[in-house]
């Protein structure tokens, strides 16, 4: 069986982090969350796999390739124009001739989560799941098993019960989608809510994990879940007096220096410099290159690659995105935060903070909780930031 | 420079040389053939590329065969000079990569003993050296035949009516591959990655005998040699395109992951003199081939600045030939295949001066590492487009490694120094990110130089070597004539060749201190209605007065930049080759690693 993953997106709402990869390459537990869809398809015997890619596709392809390090056999389809996903479905007209699988590449799924799919049989067909916060998905209204009524992020409640984005196709969903996309409907769900009345869509609760990053602060979130199922694995040079507790894993070439004490679940790439005399606490991930210096304390954060993290520095519920470089005795607290962004102010009760793409800062910069710094962003000496911050600002 | 294959086992012998002739094919590709024993020696080969060939083949079942991609050296392209050769009898087949120096007394010699030819190649010789030779032992006719023969070779050859391969190295690649119940020979690990990693690498002068059930490794004086195998990280699939349109830039975008990777070992390297444990020596020289060699003209300024010792730059085809002053310093050799004959000379020249050697490859088990007394691997993983792209920029970063090294063992740089210039070199995978991410910006802006004739591009002080290697990269998959001069150098002549149809591209960085010489010698350029297409940082508000067109890049410290403006420069080639519409991963005429002299 054939699975299409859409991954074509750019994931406007989890800007900054998205200015420079996909949604779908945003690294949990130190891989993206692309890599967790294609493991759970593999894991069931699905390997052909159709990727949909579009915006910044090269970050896709020259990490996943023809896929065979995965297991898989990975072919892409290029959609240049992100108009949406029925829009990307037309695009595998001629691909499928069978049963296909439809999923979203910027969601964690795990293996059950395929196998209630494939467990589906014959006929069109969608996983949903009970959600706390149905108001940021697409609201499903059943009738015994069939699907009557699919809501885009509705105002009001009307149900808890969402689309989780999988789908099970047959190949004459394609000629449907691509009379939707020619009346201008480029949501895959907005085409089926258009057809629901004449066609026959089951829908099917989902076991398994399912986790979706909506907004920034969801990445630690869903890093916190991935990484409880992380297990030990050493690498690299752990120098004398360092203590390591519960699970952690450090990557080849990485040296942690003496008296740097780390709790898992910690996850650590390759080629770092750690410590000495830092502390890391749970449930942190740390990427490829990234240098802490000495008397660092980070607790929960997703620190992603070729950073440097000065010393005395402090790191709490955070995102650290790639190449920044945080100058000696940079301090982060976390705290309920109201968040502002695009769509408005969200109560986020624990959050630290968020740095985009190659911003720098100077000595003993402060951040308030919930505040986001853009790409590229150049804070001086001594500065305590208590707003977002706009990409490419320089703030003294 | 030939690609070989050799397979003896249980499958259909013709599938597996195809596949791995397919991943040969950029070690040659100007005609290719096969021979599979089905029972008779079955014959099948052409001119041109390898799809050429298997579009003719007939359906031959067997499982033992030998096959052969070509880059013509002594002989022109034609089906008569492709590989394998056959003896005068049809009963033993040969493919074979090197030259034959002593051929035409062997091929006369031959001639008046009756054998006939039917090519102009020197592989000829070889087969008909191995008949007259062959009294019912394949093997010990063949040891006879390459103690006749004077030159360079990898051969594999078959005899009919038997499942056995014998195989023979002198100054050529060859490796082997283990399977079960199945073994393969070859040129190089990716041509056999997919049936397995398990290898064994074959020594100058010995010779092997392979059988579907074991392999046997004799030495020169025919004693059977004890050699255990080694298993290789590299997969096959990292030898396929992923997506992308053409190797070179899939290559390109691999970039940010291949320095990650050779950036792997430096504290091991600069804190713990994991390799140059002892820095005592006077000066460096550093010894490379084409890519290689701009490469070490940049680590010479690398080397001269955090290291403050003196350092030369030679051609190993110069190196190997020159007279050799009263000198005795550390030798450096440049080679990403770790193959390539005039660089692996020099490297035994320099040890016969008795220098001390270090060789940057970036193939494990390769030649020169049994030839250098250290190694320093790049890591950059395989590279398949014949154009140099990743592996270029994992030898800067080697390069800079070393000279961070030596500059702290030798107490030039303090210890916050040496963190502070590691710390600038970890940040390149993320400047090189952030250049691939405006790779679109580099397709829009070459326009100006895809009908041009010739180009010229102009740098100073550490970018001058860069912009050799861009106009070499642009000449290799182009086919644009392609100039690279030290900017302050064109008022010596060039200038007189600038008119409105010659483009220029320029590098000048603000942070550099030629930069205001820079924009004088870009204002010359304009003067004479060049074109220019200038290469800034991303700050730069003067650049885009005086050039018609600018590429920005981060703004990193000048003695790193070589990273982030040759990746533009590998770019401003891609897509110039593309829009004219050339074969970018396989040029006329070129092959990737260079194993003739």
């Amino acid at each position: 069986m054939k699975a299409v993953i859409l991954a074509a997106g750019e994931g406007t709402r989890l800007r900054p982090f998205t200015n420079s990869r996909p949604k779908v390459m945003l690294p949990i537990g130190n891989r993206p969350i692309l890599e967790y869809v294609v493991h759970a398809l593999v894991a069931n015997g699905v390997r052909d796999l159709i990727l949909v890619v579009g915006y910044k596709k090269e970050r896709i392809m020259s990490y996943f390739g023809d896929g065979s390090r995965f297991g898989a056999n990975i072919s892409y389809i290029v959609q240049d124009r992100q108009l949406g996903t029925a829009h990307a479905l037309t695009f595998v007209k001629d691909l499928v001739d069978d049963r296909f699988l439809v999923l979203s590449g910027d969601n964690v799924i795990d293996k059950e989560m395929v196998s209630t799919l494939l467990s589906l049989g014959e006929g069109n067909s969608v996983l949903v799941t009970e959600s706390n916060e149905p108001s940021k998905y697409g609201v499903v209204l059943l009738k015994d098993d069939r699907v009557v009524a699919i809501e885009e992020k509705p105002r009001d409640r009307i149900g808890n019960i969402i689309n989780t984005g999988l789908y099970s196709f047959e190949p004459d969903i394609i000629p449907i989608m691509e009379a939707g996309v020619k009346i201008g409907n480029y949501g895959i769900t907005q085409v089926l809510s258009a057809h629901l009345p004449d066609m026959r869509l089951r829908a099917a609760l989902a076991k398994g994990e399912w986790d979706d990053a909506v907004y920034p602060w969801d990445l630690v979130r869903l890093n916190e879940i991935v990484l409880e199922s992380h297990g030990q694995a050493i690498s690299g040079t752990i120098e004398p007096g360092v203590t390591i507790k519960g699970s952690v894993q450090i990557g080849k070439g990485t040296r942690v220096r003496s008296g740097t004490y780390i709790e898992g679940p910690v996850i650590i790439g390759e080629g770092c410099d750690i410590g000495p005399s830092s502390c890391l606490f749970p449930s942190t991930s740390i990427g490829d290159g990234v240098s802490i210096e000495p008397f660092v304390a980070i607790k929960n954060c997703v620190i992603m690659n070729n950073i440097v993290i000065g010393a005395h520095s402090h790191l709490c519920q955070s995102v650290v995105d790639d190449n920044v470089r945080l100058g000696p005795g940079f301090s982060c607290y976390c705290g309920t935060a109201y968040v502002r962004m695009d769509d408005g102010f969200h109560n986020v009760p624990k959050i630290g903070c968020m740095i985009g793409d190659e911003s720098t800062t100077g000595a003993r910069v402060v951040i308030s909780p919930g505040c986001i710094i853009g790409q590229g962003c150049r804070i001086g000496d001594g500065a305590k930031v208590s707003t977002n911050v706009e990409n490419r600002s320089t703030v003294i | 420079m030939c690609g070989i294959i050799g397979y003896t086992g249980q499958r259909e012998a013709s599938e597996v040389i195809l596949e791995a002739l397919r991943r040969l094919e950029y070690r040659g590709y100007d005609s290719a053939g096969i021979v599979i024993m089905n029972p008779e020696l079955t014959l099948h080969k052409r001119k041109g590329e390898l799809a050429e060939m298997q579009r003719t083949l007939p359906q031959i079942n067997g499982h033992v065969g030998i096959g052969h991609t070509r880059w013509a050296t002594c002989g022109k392209p034609s089906n008569e000079n492709a590989h394998p050769f056959l003896d005068c009898h049809g009963r033993i087949a040969l493919v074979h990569n090197g030259i034959i120096e002593n051929y035409m007394a062997l091929k006369e010699k031959l001639q008046n003993e009756g054998h006939v030819f039917t090519s102009q190649t020197d592989t000829e010789v070889i087969v008909h050296l191995i008949e007259k030779h062959d009294k019912g032992d394949l093997h010990q006719a063949v040891r006879a035949a390459v103690a006749e023969i004077k030159g360079t070779y990898a051969i594999a050859c078959i005899e009919k009516g038997s499942g056995q391969i014998i195989a023979a190295r002198k100054e050529n690649p060859l490796v082997l591959g283990l399977g079960i119940d199945e073994n393969f020979v070859a040129s190089d690990v990716t041509a056999i990655l997919s049936y397995t990693n398990r290898v064994k690498y074959v020594m100058d002068g010995e010779t092997v005998v392979i059988t579907p059930e074991k392999v046997t490794i004799y030495g020169p004086d025919g004693e059977m040699v004890e050699r255990s195998s080694q298993t290789v990280t590299w997969s096959a699939e990292d030898a396929q395109k992923g997506g992308f349109p053409h190797f070179m830039l899939k290559e390109i975008f691999e970039e940010p992951q291949a320095i990650h990777n050779s950036l792997l070992g430096a504290l091991d390297v600069i804190e713990n003199g994991e390799i140059l444990p002892n820095v005592q020596f006077g000066s460096i020289k550093i010894i490379a081939c084409g890519t290689s060699y701009h490469a070490a003209m940049v680590g010479k300024y690398a080397l001269e600045e955090l290291a403050k010792i003196p350092v030369t730059v030679e051609l190993a085809s110069e190196y190997r030939y020159s007279p050799g002053a009263k000198e005795f310093p550390l030798v450096v050799l440049i080679s990403q295949s770790g193959e390539t004959a005039d660089t692996l000379a020099a490297a035994r020249e320099a040890k016969r001066r008795g220098c001390k050697t270090l060789g940057i490859t970036n193939v494990i088990g390769s030649t020169i590492t049994r030839e250098v007394d250290e190694v320093f691997y790049t890591r950059a993983g395989p590279e398949i487009g014949v154009a140099a792209t990743k592996t270029y920029l994992t030898q800067l970063i080697a390069l800079y490694i070393i000279a961070i090294r030596i500059g702290y063992a030798r107490r030039n740089l303090s210890h916050d120094a040496m963190w502070n210039e590691l710390s600038k070199l970890r940040a390149m995978p993320g400047a090189v990110q952030s250049v691939l991410d405006k790779a679109f910006d580099v397709e829009a802006a070459v326009d100006m130089l895809v009908p041009a004739r010739d180009v010229f591009y102009i740098g100073r002080n550490i970018n001058y070597p860069t912009m050799l290697e861009g106009a070499l990269k642009l000449k290799e998959i182009s086919y644009i004539h392609a100039e690279g001069f030290a900017a302050g150098e064109l008022k010596h002549g060039p200038l007189a060749l600038l008119d409105s149809t010659t483009p220029v591209v320029a590098v000048a960085l603000t942070k550099d201190h030629t930069y205001d010489k820079m924009m004088a010698n870009i204002s010359e350029v304009a003067a004479r209605d060049s074109p220019v297409l200038a290469i800034g940082c991303e700050d730069d508000k003067e650049l885009p007065q005086v050039a018609d067109l600018v590429l920005r890049v981060p703004c990193v410290d000048p003695l790193y930049s070589p990273v982030v403006v040759t990746v533009v420069l590998q770019l401003i080639a891609y897509y110039v080759a593309l829009k004219r519409g050339c074969s970018i991963d396989k040029p006329k005429n070129l092959a990737k690693s260079v194993t003739v002299e």
